[in-house]
């Protein structure tokens, strides 16, 4: 527990003095800022392109804008606050196997299972922290310009969403094993995510996948039912833990 | 008992065998020096002692208790510095030396007091700038601190010296000697002038195999027995191409100066004798002690 303590507390270092922690700030208020703002700027926008449009025949109606729209936003913008972290935290593990600083500390008797949960532990803490902030930001700009009360189920659809950042980050670890750089398990995440994509195309089968928790954005809408997603989230919870248990297992055997 | 104790190990590599059979023990408060030419299997070895790489066949124990692959309780008896050692470069060398000492489960007083004496001793007590900094000296000195930190009974050393300048190879030396007065320390190496300096024990690898082994006068009693080596130092280039023509197996090997292996003493008698006959002066006559260079290079030809 004392080695697990102490490589958090490096991990939580790490991140902090080599500026991920800074991106990650910046790109998730930046994002969330940005959710209300481009709904608020819409009307703006469209009225600006319907006076080029009239020039060209084309007539447009006036566009209504409330705190839907703002969400709509969330929803499109949360795959690219995702993969700015997948990119940020691809080589966590790559890193230290290429450069060899693991050598000194599993020299020094350090288990390889205290690895794996640090760094599993540490990069669900910085999605979950970053995340909540980008939630947190578009719901007290949208509550300012409108009103919340018109997007239903908000917390759990956007908990769906993490949930499906939570499975997506932890395949950084398993992936890690199998490639030797962060560009390579960038990939794997990738390529795994897309197959389990495609798999959920097949008639019966999204329900029980954790790309199904993608959907949950129609619940704000006041569409679909909560009990639909149930079982997506028990499963990208379990596939998580299960990415953590099987890396420290295949890490456990891995020459360094 | 030995401190280190390797018997039949071998490993192999895509089907290349890169330690063969190998067995050595190293004797408590020791520096042994573990020699090889780079891929002689010196940092294979090493790895499969602290436990990162699996042993293919044979067993190696430290103090007593075998050694396992992914499970390394024994490492707490170790000390461990690489050629190159890597560290965290955001951290300063006192957090660094923290995160090891919470790693081998020292109390917060134990690592601090040791941390300090440690850098104090290798001379980065005043330094407070991040290691990304630091150059391959100030590395190797902080790997030294690490390695130490623990207190190991043993201290392992992968060619500590091998990328450092003259004053850098000094000063981790003498650290080495320094620490030899409570540590055990397993030192590989291909600079056999630093072996010839502070190792009490060596063993030469060669193709995954120990080729010889014993304290350096061990090694160099052996290798007279294979035969002497003669140098004769003439007054003129005249004199040693007679000498030549006489003994066409001499080799020159400077201006005036040739040298000649000869098996026995009767065979060095012979050639005083064959001198005077000739009238054939020689200012100096030298029987050359082999370096451990010379033995060396022998052992490899062989």
């Amino acid at each position: 527990m004392r080695q697990l303590t102490a490589l958090i507390g490096k991990e939580g270092l790490e991140v902090i003095r080599t500026g991920k922690a800074t991106i990650l700030l910046l790109v998730f208020i930046v994002f969330g800022i940005l959710n209300p703002a481009i709904a608020k700027l819409t009307p703006w926008m469209f009225a600006l392109m319907s006076e080029s449009m009239a020039g060209m025949g084309l007539s447009a109606s006036e566009i209504q804008v409330n705190a839907l729209t703002s969400w709509a936003q969330f929803y499109k913008n949360a795959p690219i606050v995702l993969i700015v972290f997948l990119l940020l935290f691809a080589g966590i593990l790559t890193h230290e196997r290429i450069k060899g600083t693991l050598i000194n500390l599993v020299a020094k008797g350090l288990s390889r299972w205290a690895i794996i949960a640090a760094k599993g532990i540490v990069l669900v803490a910085c999605w979950s922290v970053g995340y909540w902030l980008y939630y947190g930001i578009t719901y007290g700009y949208t509550a300012y310009f409108w009103d919340n009360g018109a997007a239903s189920h908000l917390v759990f659809s956007a908990f769906c969403l993490y949930m499906t950042g939570v499975w997506l980050i932890s395949l950084i670890l398993p992936m890690s094993i199998f490639f030797g750089s962060g560009s390579a398990v960038m990939l794997g995440v990738g390529g795994l995510f897309a197959v389990v994509y495609v798999i959920g195309l097949l008639p019966g089968a999204a329900p029980y996948l954790p790309t199904q928790l993608l959907d949950a954005s129609t619940l704000i809408q006041g569409d679909g039912r909560l009990s639909e997603y149930a079982v997506a989230i028990g499963i990208a919870l379990l596939w998580s833990v299960l990415n953590i248990g099987i890396a420290a297992l295949l890490f456990k055997r891995q020459a360094l | 008992m030995s401190l280190l104790t390797l018997t039949g190990v071998s490993k192999s590599f895509a089907g290349r065998q890169v330690v063969n059979d190998l067995s050595f023990s190293v004797n408590p408060q020791t520096i042994f020096g573990f020699i090889g030419q780079n891929g002689a299997g010196k940092t294979t070895t090493m790895k499969m002692i602290l436990g990162l790489l699996a042993v293919d066949e044979g067993e190696i124990k430290v103090n007593g208790e075998p050694v396992r692959f992914g499970q390394t309780p024994t490492n707490r008896y170790i000390g461990y510095l690489s050629d190159v050692p890597e560290f965290y470069g955001f951290m300063t060398p006192a957090e660094y030396l923290a995160l090891c000492g919470k790693i081998t489960g020292m109390t917060a007083a134990t690592y601090k007091r040791r941390s300090s004496e440690l850098l104090e001793l290798v001379g980065l007590s005043k330094v407070n700038q991040r290691i990304q900094g630091f150059s391959r000296g100030m590395k190797q000195r902080l790997g030294i601190a690490q390695a130490l930190l623990n207190d190991p009974l043993l201290l392992i050393c992968d060619e500590p010296t091998s990328a450092l300048d003259p004053v850098g190879r000094k000063e981790v030396l003498e650290l080495l000697l320094l620490v030899k007065k409570h540590t055990t320390v397993v030192f590989s190496t291909h600079i056999l002038s630093d072996v010839e300096r502070i190792c009490d024990q060596m063993a030469f690898l060669h193709q995954g195999r120990i080729v010889r082994s014993g304290t350096l006068q061990q090694i160099k009693a052996a290798h007279h027995t294979n035969g002497l080596k003669l140098e004769i130092l003439f007054d003129s280039e005249s004199d040693r191409e007679r000498f030549k023509t006489l003994f066409p197996d001499s080799q020159a090997s400077a201006p005036c100066k040739i040298s000649l292996d000869r098996q026995t003493e009767a065979d060095m008698l012979d050639i005083l004798r064959i001198l005077t006959e000739h009238r054939l002066p020689a200012r100096r006559i030298e029987r050359l002690e082999p370096s451990l260079e010379d033995l060396f290079t022998e052992m490899v030809r062989e």
